[in-house]
């Protein structure tokens, strides 16, 4: 199948139309940061996450009570009865989501004063040395009695990641390699507590400031790193407009982080850098063609004729490749998960103004650079010629030769 | 067909068994790639060393060494004063001149530079050279210890490494109890024998009151859990202990879980010959009085010497089974040199893991379907050669992780689909070369021949800009992101492989040269 053989737009004309498009757009999103201000993850501002995974009925009420500055909202679908807590920055470092976590576990779950283990909440280890202590198989001394146990720990723990969360105890008796002897100090010994810890993260305020400063740097510094090889491998013209580009692609990515109110994240921060590295790519590939073009044409073309015809030659390729990068993201969009959603929606954003911003700002700070410098990179020519034959006729097929 | 191209063909197969062999799990190896917190669960810890404590402890030490040298050369002692953590006054009693105490510091300071103060003291500030090395030694103790409690707990493949600033990253795999591995990795654990002056009073003041009058300077009152006499704990009393600790956790051999007359469980230990010299000599000179057994400046029991001790005793307490065991981990890889401040963490439960992988495998089969029905609909013959480069390329991409044990996050699941869905753009480039020249009346050889060359340049350019930009996010990146920037590296090499060399192959091998081919699906 072939599609765009052959085109002929007029893409420079309809440049400042796009230049007033993207700055609408950015003006939409940022003025929507200045309403909401810029909502920073815990990766940067500092403070606690914490998922839970509940038993029963969230008991919502009593979580607000219990934690009164946190923001506790539902995670995911209703009957997964997940929630995320967030907690604010502290002002020292401590341990937050270790100190909440162990506070909310003694509070929801009565049995833990008790002393018996949560199955529910502990992990492996401690189940291993319920296990290994009583040891109801009558393992005896040998050195293999701790790893058998061991076993039927992990065993018992994978059953547990697998469901999620035990709702009854026949759940956990049903492991492979629960005997009966274990089954028993399971009902005696243990009980399934409220809920289950899938996540917890804490940023001190230190670490958070730190990364926050890094991520920006990462990104003007990869953006400058990039017009630098740009300007060294063509030229200063389009080292500027290939900034320019970058600057666009991550602003316009930025505008719709706050169009949707999302979360800057580590993960938002390496799309918008893998943004500056490859939203610039069709650039490339596009003035890349138009360096090729010159070499060849020996007719009178204004740079405007020559961008347009290299946009043309390669629109087939630019949108193509697009496409197929826009369809993995959105196979991550669909069924990547919680976890990579925004990054994958951002990396979206900023592939489509990538390849926008190839055909509609490159142009516009090039031509505008061309007319500030006195139209240095016109070609002058005998005769302006209607269409521009791309291809020269006397090169020989086999003989190869490098398009740099 | 010639043998150029035999033998390339040979190189493709070579790499292809090369790259495939490492990720084909065996017994031994049954993760050949190895996966990330974010997939397995465990726990991402970052901790600041409070070296601090560590110059404290030489400050107070070099303060200690200045009076005792003073007693030993029959000058009047000198009170003395920290200021801050590498910097003290010692100050001579009124009318004494502070000459001789210069002429000792010099002997015996020799890691401190002395100054004057304006009212006419001494001060002595730690030698920058000094507390560098301190910090650097504390560091490594710290890393040592902590390396020596991880491996108690029986985790495998754990990461610690220092890091700038003091810190330490700790990385523990498949941990899916934070609170019980953090308690354990940050007790201090500094045990101390210290003997008790006085007897335990409810508060500071009350256990000072029965210090005789010429001690009150030689002892710290520090808290201890008073015991009711069935041995459960029962509030809080104050112990006055004397400032010198003649044994510490250091001169300890070993330290176990033992059960008592009770059957309540207790940490026995034993000491190391030199150790148990000092253990005999402390209870020997002392029998009748009291121990303390501080831990981390808390006293966990103050039993009566009933006779001399040499080689072993016991820790009493009200401690759970649980807590025995874990303070006979503690005394047994050693005391951490300097308290530890938790700055970050991150732990991902196993269930949420698990889920994590599902979902990112899933999306990534679903993207590499979509992408290979895409790339075939619209390059019919020539999408069977770049399906062909992209599967060899994500063959590289897992291989190369498997050799280098580079780990796979969920972001680097992502990465390898994205990486996948990008490098078709090399497979695109030469195709519409080809196709173009096609266009242009070119015979089918020629047109492979030009849409290869011609495309090389803008390949290498479009590479180069997505690598830089990769290299900022691997050095910027932490754990997951690290592990995206790894995969798209990888990847995108792969691709400069893939697409020009093994893509090339397969053109010449279908559309061999000499058979002079009139059509290419394209």
């Amino acid at each position: 199948m072939q599609i765009f053989v052959n085109t002929n737009y007029d893409f420079v004309k309809y440049r400042f139309v796009a230049v007033a498009f993207s700055l609408i757009w950015m003006l939409v999103g940022f003025s929507l940061f200045m309403k909401h201000g810029i909502n920073w993850g815990i990766d940067f501002a500092g403070g606690a996450n914490i998922v839970l995974k509940f038993k029963d009925q969230v008991p919502m009420n009593k979580l607000r009570a219990d934690l009164a500055d946190a923001s506790i909202q539902q995670y995911g679908k209703p009957e997964d009865r997940e929630i995320l807590i967030r907690l604010p920055k502290q002002r020292t470092e401590i341990d937050l989501a270790g100190q909440v976590v162990d506070r909310l576990f003694r509070d929801l779950n009565p049995p833990a004063a008790t002393g018996k283990l949560d199955l529910n909440y502990h992990g492996r280890e401690r189940l291993t040395d319920l296990l290994a202590s009583l040891d109801p198989d009558n393992k005896g001394t040998r050195p293999d009695a701790r790893a058998y146990y061991a076993q039927v720990a992990q065993n018992i723990i994978n059953k547990r990641s697998e469901l999620g969360i035990f709702t009854n105890m026949q759940q956990a008796t049903s492991a492979p390699g629960v005997t009966t002897g274990i089954a028993r100090i399971l009902n005696e010994r243990t009980y399934l507590g409220s809920f289950n810890v899938r996540n917890q993260e804490t940023v001190g305020p230190q670490v958070g400031r730190e990364l926050q400063q890094k991520a920006i740097w990462a990104v003007v510094l990869s953006t400058l790193a990039m017009g630098a090889y740009l300007w060294l491998r063509f030229d200063f013209m389009f080292g500027i407009a290939a900034v320019v580009c970058i600057v666009h692609d991550v602003l316009v990515s930025l505008a719709f982080i706050g169009i949707i109110n999302g979360e800057f994240s580590l993960n938002i921060v390496a799309a918008l850098l893998l943004i500056v590295g490859y939203s610039i790519n069709d650039t490339v590939v596009t003035y890349d063609r138009v360096r090729e073009n010159r070499r060849k044409l020996k007719t009178r073309a204004t740079l405007e004729e020559q961008l347009n015809l290299a946009m043309n030659q390669t629109l087939s390729r630019t949108l193509l490749t697009s496409g197929t990068v826009i369809i993995v993201l959105i196979a991550l969009i669909l069924f990547g998960g919680k976890v990579i959603h925004e990054f994958a929606m951002v990396l979206l954003v900023g592939v489509i103004a990538g390849t926008y911003s190839t055909v509609t700002i490159v142009p516009a700070v090039a031509i505008a650079w061309n007319h500030l410098t006195g139209r240095k990179h016109d070609i002058a020519g005998p005769a302006a010629r209607p269409r521009v034959e791309p291809t020269p006729r006397e090169e020989t097929p086999t003989r190869k030769r490098k398009a740099v | 067909m010639n043998r150029s191209l035999w033998w390339k063909v040979i190189l493709i197969l070579a790499v292809l068994v090369a790259f495939t062999a490492p990720i084909i799990p065996t017994k031994n190896n049954p993760e050949p790639i190895r996966r990330g917190l974010d997939l397995k669960g465990g726990t991402h810890l970052v901790m600041r060393v409070n070296v601090g404590d560590a110059l404290r402890i030489e400050t107070d030490q070099a303060a200690e060494a200045l009076k005792s040298q003073s007693t030993k050369n029959n000058l009047p002692v000198p009170t003395t004063r920290r200021i801050n953590d590498t910097t003290f006054v010692a100050r001579p009693p009124a009318g004494i001149s502070t000459a001789e105490y210069e002429r000792l510091a010099k002997d015996y300071l020799p890691s401190f530079d002395m100054s004057r103060t304006p009212d006419g003291a001494l001060q002595f500030k730690m030698k920058a050279v000094s507390a560098s090395a301190i910090e650097r030694d504390t560091i490594d103790h710290a890393v040592e210890t902590i390396r020596n409690r991880v491996d108690a707990l029986g985790v495998t493949e754990p990461l610690i490494a220092p890091e700038s600033g003091n810190r330490i990253v700790i990385q523990l795999p498949g941990v899916d109890d934070p609170a019980r591995v953090k308690d354990i990795i940050r007790t201090t654990a500094q045990l101390q024998f210290r003997l008790v002056e006085g007897n335990p009073g409810p508060d500071v003041k009350s256990a000072l009151e029965t210090v005789p009058a010429n001690l009150k300077n030689e002892v710290d009152v520090l808290p201890g859990t008073r015991e009711d006499e069935l041995g459960r704990a029962a509030g809080t009393e104050f112990y006055a202990v004397r400032k010198t600790i003649p044994v510490t956790g250091t001169d300890l051999k070993n330290a176990r879980v033992q059960k008592g007359r009770l059957g309540e469980p207790n940490v026995g230990f034993s000491l190391t010959p030199d150790g148990g010299r000092k253990f005999g000599d402390l209870t020997g000179a002392n029998v009748g009085r009291r121990l303390a057994i501080v831990l981390d400046n808390k006293v966990v029991s103050a039993p009566r010497i009933n006779s001399k001790i040499e080689d072993q005793g016991v820790i009493e307490g009200s401690f759970t089974t649980q807590q025995a065991a874990d303070l006979a981990l503690v005394l047994r890889s050693g005391s951490l040199p300097a308290s530890l401040t938790t700055m970050e963490e991150r732990t991902v439960g196993p269930s949420l893991g698990r889920d994590s992988i599902r979902q990112g495998v899933r999306a990534a089969l679903i993207g590499f379907i979509a992408l290979v029905l895409a790339v075939l609909f619209y390059y019919k013959g020539a999408g069977i050669n770049a399906i062909l480069a992209l599967l060899l390329n994500l063959v590289i991409i897992l291989g190369m992780m498997a050799i280098f044990k580079a780990t796979l996050t969920l972001p680097g699941i992502a990465g390898i689909i994205l990486t996948l869905g990008m490098a078709v753009d090399s497979n695109v480039l030469v195709f519409e070369r080809i196709r173009e020249e096609r266009r242009d009346g070119r015979t089918v050889r020629a047109a492979i021949e030009n849409g290869f060359s011609r495309a090389f340049g803008t390949i290498i350019d479009t590479h180069m800009t997505t690598i830089i930009s990769a290299l900022f996010l691997f050095q910027f990146g932490t754990g997951p992101i690290k592990g995206f920037a790894v995969t798209l590296l990888i990847g995108l090499f792969a691709s400069v492989f893939t697409a020009f060399f093994v893509s090339r192959v397969i053109f010449d091998f279908w559309y061999k040269p000499q058979e002079r081919p009139q059509t290419i699906s394209i």
